[in-house]
């Protein structure tokens, strides 16, 4: 079936972007990998909306993004993570003080899935934001189009995040005794 | 001396914008900007290390080869559902009142735990077991309502159709339903609990024919149509145009499913 064939050529490709923006929406990799399943069976079957030579990924990211909010409203979740599109964190200054540590050096100290649990921990609406401007690479316009919101509001809430990321790393970092050049203090 | 502004940073963090003389002067600035870019750096890093492991590139390449070439849909069937509907709104209440009338559903013990198997499964069977997984997780939303007809109009105003449902009594009550999606298209579920504990009903369009790894029984002059996989039993049957696939625990034998589904039958209006 050649509907399919060219589905499959262009968007399985971006399978291990799909499944790491679940991984970093809903923060279970068996969750991610259900999500993913529905994503690009959602995909396949509104494919014909397609736009050749469109950014296939980022087509790929809001069919998934738009799925994880029907899950979400499925399921009785207090608090921010239920109203992803709706509730603005209140906002926090992204300019900080320096760490006071070498960051760089600091941040090679955690593993992988450290880092990942920390973002974990921010609100979905600036997790999301973070996953797909630093990490998918997508633009703002991009990112924006997905998230239904104006380029602005993904700036802020990327900004935020980052800023919230840094700070809870580098406490981290404090409490293990990391000292400023990266290294752990006797 | 004025910083740059957080719309600045974020410009130059993804390489947007050029550097600004002002980063020559400011060593605070050129130190905010070389951490913003080495967490960037540091959780690409991370994330690099996440990949869709082969056997789910495999599940969803059959997956896709099953979501094009099955009828998926159940008919009238509106594309989203989303909060809880105004009940009976718009439904004769004499027609809820026959439809509880006509239904008996007797449902026996099913343990709540569901784990699934790494061992690969049908598409089909793990949206199933998905399903039945999600009503019996604490939190999952679904519409909480013991009584039948109050259900009923949901079903009625979500997908269009009103599925075949218990009578309750001796001891059932009705926990609930909710609407899940079943290869791309909105499905009816729902959920008793009794003495002995729960159960999922599934409604949906596809043939039991087109669940793989499915073996036809007879009961009864009936065609049922067994499976089980991960902890999970699941035993379907054909009324009126549509699939119910009752699903429980697998310490719950095919037999009793089977003859809950018959009862099931046996009391609702005679199938197409």
């Amino acid at each position: 079936m050649a509907h399919r064939a060219d589905f499959e050529n262009l968007a399985l490709p971006h399978m291990d972007a799909v499944y790491r923006a679940a991984v970093a929406l809903c923060g279970q990799r068996d969750r991610a990998e259900d999500l993913v399943q529905v994503t690009f069976v959602k995909a396949l079957t509104s494919f014909a909306s397609y736009e050749e030579g469109t950014n296939c990924k980022a087509w790929l990211l809001q069919i998934l993004r738009r799925t994880w909010l029907d899950e979400l409203r499925h399921l009785r979740v207090v608090g921010a993570s239920l109203q992803i599109d709706k509730v603005e964190v209140p906002a926090k200054d992204c300019a900080q003080e320096p760490t006071g540590l070498d960051l760089e050096a600091v941040l090679e100290r955690f593993s992988d899935e450290q880092v990942i649990a920390a973002l974990m921990e921010l609100p979905d609406d600036q997790r999301l934001a973070l996953f797909l401007t630093d990490v998918a690479g997508l633009t703002g316009d991009e990112a924006a189009e997905i998230m239904d919101v104006p380029v602005g509001t993904i700036k802020s809430r990327t900004c935020r995040a980052r800023a919230a990321l840094r700070e809870s790393l580098a406490s981290h970092a404090k409490d293990m005794g990391f000292g400023k050049n990266g290294h752990g203090t006797p | 001396m004025a910083h740059l502004s957080d719309e600045e940073f974020e410009g130059l963090i993804g390489g947007q914008a050029a550097e600004p003389a002002h980063l020559a002067e400011c060593a605070t600035c050129r130190q905010r900007l070389a951490e913003e870019r080495a967490m960037a750096a540091r959780l690409r890093a991370a994330f690099e290390s996440v990949h869709a492991d082969t056997a789910l590139v495999e599940r969803i390449r059959s997956h896709l080869r099953t979501a094009s070439s099955v009828p998926t849909s159940v008919p009238k069937a509106p594309p989203v559902i989303g909060g809880r509907p105004r009940l009976m709104a718009r439904v004769p209440r004499w027609g809820w009142v026959g439809l509880a009338a006509t239904i008996l559903l007797t449902l026996v013990a099913i343990p709540v735990s569901i784990v699934l198997t790494d061992r690969p499964v049908a598409a089909a069977e793990t949206e199933l077991v998905r399903i039945h997984n999600h009503n019996l997780t604490p939190g999952h939303e679904f519409y909480g309502d013991s009584d039948p007809m109050a259900l009923a109009a949901y079903f009625k105003k979500n997908l269009g159709f009103t599925p075949a449902m218990p009578e309750l009594g001796h001891g059932m009550k009705m926990r609930g339903c909710c609407i899940e999606h079943f290869r791309g298209s909105p499905v009816g579920s729902y959920v008793v609990d009794t003495p002995q504990g729960v159960i999922s009903v599934i409604v949906v369009g596809d043939t039991p024919e087109s669940f793989s790894k499915t073996q036809q029984i007879s009961r009864n002059g009936q065609t049922l149509w067994a499976s089980n996989f991960g902890h999970c039993n699941m035993v379907s049957i054909r009324l009126n145009g549509y699939t119910y696939c009752a699903v429980g625990n697998q310490d719950v034998p095919h037999d009793i499913l089977a003859d809950l589904l018959l009862r099931l039958l046996s009391s609702s209006a005679p199938p197409c």
